[in-house]
């Protein structure tokens, strides 16, 4: 008899441990997780030794592609709405609630002001949208990304994420632009690499 | 009246009923496949959204520009003191003084910029560095250098604009 009842039940799996760690591992990701910037073009940062840990909180970061593109954007959902509609008043644009909404999710952005609604607007095909860039040269909107933002939030760090490749003079209007603003303080995003002159 | 021995049905008090376990059992049985399959998605889906190495950042400090240019105090510093470091597209070439200097060529190389860097600073009391990017210069190259500054002891160094003797080094 007992034979016969081992061979009719079927095997079972308990199951409930391999849940419970993989609902662990959801949980631990969705904690950590930081969104990877979209960004049309990567950027592939220089190494440096440099260890000072960015800020998670207030920070703004300007990125700069290869080709010189300009990309800004602020960390908090809440600031990025009223850092857009400033930004619009003062170029005389006004955004409406769904476009607010729409960059309050974007952590970086980089199209001229006049061409930000369409942007907001062009739904499945914002990857594909062809961000010109902010203007950086002549009369930067930069200048007025950085001024606001600040106005936004006055402990606001910057942090400038170049690729290698930018030639300097891209570079260098980023840097007099933050330092007209009197932002004298900010940090490169750099990769960490073991250099062998900095051991010894 | 406590009921006689045999009236006590022992099976039933203890739940052992067949019927009832076999019920009971069903109802138990839930099928968690779905929810496993949700939870890996979900568990690939954020394993690949995040970024987990953190970039490290360099700090950097530049003068504060003046509203009005009465307001800019120069600092004097002597022209023995000061090293320039000009910043071309494939080489550094670096002087002393300002004055007719004799100018050395060297490569984007770590050790490179760190020895005479090491040298000069170690023969000249508050030496000054000056790095000068031409227009020519990638980002990285900027980069390199003020990485070696951070550790070659140098204490004070700053970014200027290169002077009319460092643009003609551009072709």
């Amino acid at each position: 008899m007992a034979m016969l009842r081992n061979i009719k039940t079927k095997p079972k799996l308990d199951m409930n441990p391999m849940v419970d760690m993989a609902f662990l591992l959801v949980a631990f990701f969705m904690m950590t997780t930081t969104f990877r910037l979209e960004l049309p073009e990567e950027v592939l940062i220089p190494p440096s030794s440099a260890e000072v840990k960015l800020p998670e909180r207030n920070l703004a970061t300007i990125t700069v592609t290869k080709t010189g593109t300009v990309f800004f954007g602020i960390d908090n959902k809440f600031d990025r709405r009223e850092l857009l509609s400033r930004v619009g008043r003062e170029f005389g644009v006004t955004f409406d609630e769904s476009q607010l909404n729409t960059y309050s999710l974007m952590a970086t952005a980089g199209v001229p002001v006049e061409k930000m609604g369409e942007f907001l607007d062009a739904k499945s095909n914002r990857v594909h949208f062809d961000q010109a860039g902010i203007p950086i040269t002549e009369d930067s909107q930069l200048f007025y990304w950085i001024r606001n933002a600040r106005a936004v939030n006055p402990n606001l760090r910057f942090a400038i994420n170049a690729d290698g490749e930018t030639k300097y003079p891209v570079i260098h209007e980023v840097f007099e632009t933050l330092r007209e603003l009197g932002v004298t303080r900010f940090n490169l995003v750099t990769e960490k690499t073991e250099s062998d002159a900095a051991k010894s | 009246m406590l009921p006689s021995l045999d009236e006590i049905d022992v099976d039933k008090i203890h739940g052992r009923d067949d019927d009832a376990r076999k019920r009971l059992k069903r109802e138990v049985d839930v099928d968690m496949n779905p929810m496993v399959d949700l939870a890996f998605l979900l568990l690939t889906f954020f394993m690949l959204a995040t970024t987990f190495s953190k970039p490290q950042a360099m700090e950097i400090l530049v003068p504060a520009k003046a509203k009005d240019t009465a307001e800019i105090k120069e600092t004097p510093v002597k022209e023995s003191k000061t090293m320039s470091l000009v910043l071309k597209e494939n080489e550094i070439v670096w002087y002393r003084g300002i004055t007719e200097p004799e100018t050395f060529e060297i490569a984007y190389q770590e050790s490179e910029i760190l020895k005479i860097l090491a040298e000069a600073n170690a023969n000249t009391t508050d030496l000054v560095v000056l790095i000068k990017p031409l227009p020519s210069n990638v980002y990285a190259d900027l980069v390199l250098v003020l990485d070696v500054l951070s550790y070659s002891g140098v204490e004070r160094y700053s970014l200027i604009e290169p002077s009319e003797f460092d643009l003609e080094m551009e072709e």
